[in-house]
């Protein structure tokens, strides 16, 4: 249970408190409401390169870092495919210093043309690192690629390709700037050890003259149902076979997205779920075996992936997996079973409570998707799916029509 | 209105207090480390035995020995196992360390007597059934060839290599015939030599009450047998530190590994090199992240960092560079580091290290697992439980001319192994 106090100022800043005298820090949180699925289709990976230009200085204080570090905090940020989270954790007793941070680069940043230069390389390194040089590093790109014809989520956060990043202009960053990293876009959450009034007075001191913006209302495109199984295989270099298999699945906030989630739990979440116990460890067909869902508010992906083991062919792992998958859409989960999948659901919700930074932006994602209370709810609705829920959405989103599937094979050199 | 152009005041952090643990002991001898803290009804039982890579008669037997607990005893098979865990939303994780062989296990307070005697058994009765060892070598086999695809894996092995020799316990690296030549004896021997009692010590954190204690007494010192066991570190060969470059596919990045061996936590250097590692790489603000990364963009990400060990230690420089960067990414590096060498370190910047380490230092006493990690280092590495707070002490009070002196003994540029592995011809 996590107890908040929460309220907006006049300017259309959310601001959530959550109290916690167990720990002698404070972790502020400020989430952007604007993320990959935002961006102009020529302009990709640019709500990631702006998260960086956030560092870079803002219009009266010349690096956000070192004063952070002077009063002893630590500072990041990330950005997906539908907001930027910036947070800082610091001591409680130098909360302020983040307050007057955040709220002098959401008024304005210094634009300075050095910062976007550096940056952009940095950006670039970024994604050499992370994609371009890692064995299946591309594999989100081909999934996002196959899996979205229309809907934004068809690039990757990072971006589409590199040179998207090179391209990117000072005149793009204050566009952006101004457009999205307004104070009525923006949720600040403060947990830790702090009092709700001293939150008030410090949000209303350093927020409360931030003018709001003319934020242009989401209007994305839907992504159309896919009427037939979408494959493709990279000839590569890489060191063995790997098998990826994307179903579309439902939102963040449809009803159904807690069935299809534990879904994923049943397949492969811990030692004794189906794909691991029966496929790697018993059967052993593969060396490494996973499922897990993109998480993302709009319609996102239920994928599974996995590495055939040693003299086992991509044909028979397909074949192992479709046959789990025809035996969840055939039978109904057991009650053990189901209770065994809730259980760690419930284990994994209250160790996720165990500090203030993981709170403060857990809070303000919930806050995001319209109602913070939902926080304290999840377990509820993780309860509440059965057996017969679980059989149905097996059904209707692992099916043939509903699958992108990539695979990787070794060029031999 | 308020005064943008000018900063909050800044508390700094003086007084650094361990919040107060328990010893016991159970019947057979093993002491328990108790954290009482928080307000969750959760709790961390992590069994540490040293039965790492200094005991080993053989390589990789402590982390398949480690692995294979979990796989099988004389009442339950590795299916059962799982299967309870889970459906009590327990979590048991084996996580790595050169050292030692740790046992963690995660689960909510009102399954502890539920999953108790699973670990119990695990710990008294391990079988390790050949099926399973099987399994485990060849996945870990495929799962080698998919990290030796990596530079920068290639090249953290090489460094390790390199700087405590290829058959020392902390120099070693694994090969495909390494796990083929694993046998279900060598796993049966490294259990029965080293999961003792006396080389066992345990830490109990989260919202801990007494019948767990009594619960923990009355399940593990049967469980785990008396005795003790000696490591064995043989001395590490001295050799001129040489720069390498090793040829590898990746195209677009090289991976940069700079270091030498160093020394353990107890050392009387260690907490101000801890400080002057910080200054050098170990934050964002640091000088190799500022000069590379914030001023030319040539990485993502570099860092140097201590890796102390029981026995030892090394200190590590490592970045990745687009290719066209690298030489002058090495350049930058030594220059860095001449200057660490050269110049005693600014008031200013002294103050924002020493600011942000005490920061850190708090958020290490956030919450009761990182209470217990903090314990757990002190009993495992042999320090006085004071070591923390000397750490804080070291952090407020070193000088910048102490820092000079400790950047001219340890980070001699003729002293630091360089390997760079990149699309290169060998050299």
């Amino acid at each position: 249970m996590i107890a908040f106090s929460r309220f907006e100022l006049s300017n259309g800043l959310r601001v959530l408190v959550h109290e916690d005298y167990s720990t002698p820090m404070a972790a502020v949180n400020i989430l952007y409401n604007v993320g990959s699925r935002d961006e102009h289709p020529d302009k990709t990976g640019f709500a990631h390169l702006f998260e960086h230009l956030m560092f870079g200085g803002s219009v009266n204080i010349p690096d956000f870092d070192n004063p952070i570090q002077l009063a002893g905090g630590e500072n990041n940020a990330f950005t997906n495919s539908d907001f930027t989270n910036f947070y800082d954790i610091l001591p409680a007793e130098n909360l302020e210093i983040a307050f007057w941070l955040e709220s002098d680069r959401m008024l304005s940043l210094n634009f300075d043309p050095k910062v976007l230069e550096v940056q952009q390389k940095v950006v670039l390194e970024e994604f050499k690192e992370t994609c371009l040089n890692q064995p299946y590093g591309d594999a989100w790109h081909h999934l996002s690629d196959m899996a979205y014809k229309v809907h934004p989520y068809r690039w990757p956060t990072i971006g589409l390709t590199p040179k998207h990043i090179e391209q990117a202009t000072m005149n793009d960053v204050r566009e952006f700037f101004f457009r999205y990293y307004r104070p009525n876009n923006a949720i600040l959450t403060v947990a830790g050890h702090v009092r709700a009034s001293q939150v008030r007075d410090l949000a209303e001191k350093w927020f409360g003259d931030i003018p709001p913006g003319n934020v242009p209302p989401r209007q994305l495109p839907q992504e159309p149902l896919q009427q037939a199984m979408i494959q493709r295989t990279q000839r590569t270099a890489v060191p063995v076979e790997a098998l990826y298999m994307a179903f579309h699945m439902p939102g963040r906030l449809d009803k159904d997205y807690y069935a299809a989630d534990l879904l994923s739990d049943v397949l492969c979440n811990g030692p004794s779920s189906r794909l691991f116990r029966r496929l790697l460890k018993e059967q052993q067909l593969f060396s490494s075996i996973d499922c897990y869902i993109s998480g993302s508010i709009d319609p996102g992906l239920f994928i599974i992936e996995g590495k055939p083991a040693e003299g086992v062919s991509l044909a028979q792992c397909r074949e192992a997996i479709w046959k789990e998958i025809h035996q969840l859409q055939r039978e109904p989960v057991g009650g053990q079973e189901l209770e065994k999948i809730k259980n760690k659901v419930e284990s994994n919700l209250v160790f996720s409570e165990m500090h203030a930074p993981t709170k403060a932006s857990s809070l303000a994602f919930y806050e995001l998707l319209g109602n913070a209370a939902l926080i304290n709810e999840e377990d509820q609705h993780y309860r509440r799916v059965s057996a017969d829920d679980l059989q149905r959405m097996a059904q209707t989103i692992l099916t043939e029509q509903n699958c992108c599937e990539l695979t990787y094979i070794p060029l031999k050199n | 209105m308020p005064n943008r152009t000018q900063a909050p005041p800044i508390a700094s952090i003086h007084q650094l207090e361990l919040p107060p643990y328990q010893v016991h002991h159970l019947s057979n001898g093993i002491p328990v480390y108790v954290i009482h803290l928080g307000d969750q009804e959760v709790c961390k039982l992590e069994l540490v035995f040293h039965a790492g890579r200094p005991y080993e008669h053989k390589p990789l037997a402590a982390r398949a020995t480690l692995s294979q607990l979990k796989e099988g005893t004389l009442r339950y098979s590795a299916a059962d196992i799982a299967e309870t865990l889970d459906f009590y939303g327990a979590t048991l994780q084996t996580p790595y360390s050169l050292d030692t062989s740790n046992v963690a296990l995660y689960t909510l307070n009102k399954y502890f007597y539920k999953v108790l005697p699973i670990l119990a058994e695990i710990l008294e009765h391990p079988t390790f059934p050949q099926h399973e060892l099987d399994n485990f070598i060849q996945r870990n086999q495929v799962e080698l060839q998919v990290e030796l695809s990596k530079s920068d894996v290639v090249a953290y092995r090489k460094i390790t290599e390199l700087i405590f020799g290829e058959h020392h316990p902390y120099g070693y690296n694994s090969y495909p015939e390494t796990y083929a030549a694993l046998k279900r004896d060598d796993l049966l021997q490294h259990f029965r030599q080293h999961y003792l009692a006396g080389n066992c010590s345990i830490f109990l954190s989260g919202h801990i009450r007494p019948d767990m204690l009594r619960a923990l007494d009355d399940c593990l010192s049967y469980a785990i047998k008396p005795g003790q066991s000696n490591p064995h570190i043989p001395p590490v060969e001295e050799c001129l530190p040489q720069r390498m470059r090793i040829s590898h596919p990746d195209k677009v990045q090289a991976a940069v590994r700079i270091g030498r061996r160093l020394f353990n936590r107890a050392h009387p250097d260690y907490a101000g090199m801890y400080v002057l590692n910080t200054i050098l790489g170990g934050y964002f603000g640091s000088r190799l992240m500022t000069n590379i990364r914030e001023e030319k963009g040539y990485t993502y990400n570099i860092y140097s960092s201590l890796e102390p060990v029981r026995f030892d230690g090394a200190f590590l420089i490592a970045t990745e560079s687009s290719t066209e960067f690298v030489e002058d990414t090495l350049a930058q590096i030594y220059q860095e580091v001449e200057i660490l060498r050269e110049e005693p370190v600014g008031e200013e910047e002294l103050a924002m290290v020493r600011n942000y380490l005490m920061g850190g230092m708090l958020n290490m006493l956030d919450g009761p697992f990182n209470v217990a990690d903090i314990v757990k280092t002190a009993v495992i590495e042999d320090l006085p439980m004071g070591y923390f707070q000397q750490m804080a002490s070291t952090i407020q009070h070193i000088s910048a001319n102490d820092l000079l002196h400790l950047a001219q003994q340890y980070l001699a540029p003729e002293t630091l192994w360089e390997v760079c592995v990149g699309a290169w011809q060998e050299g």
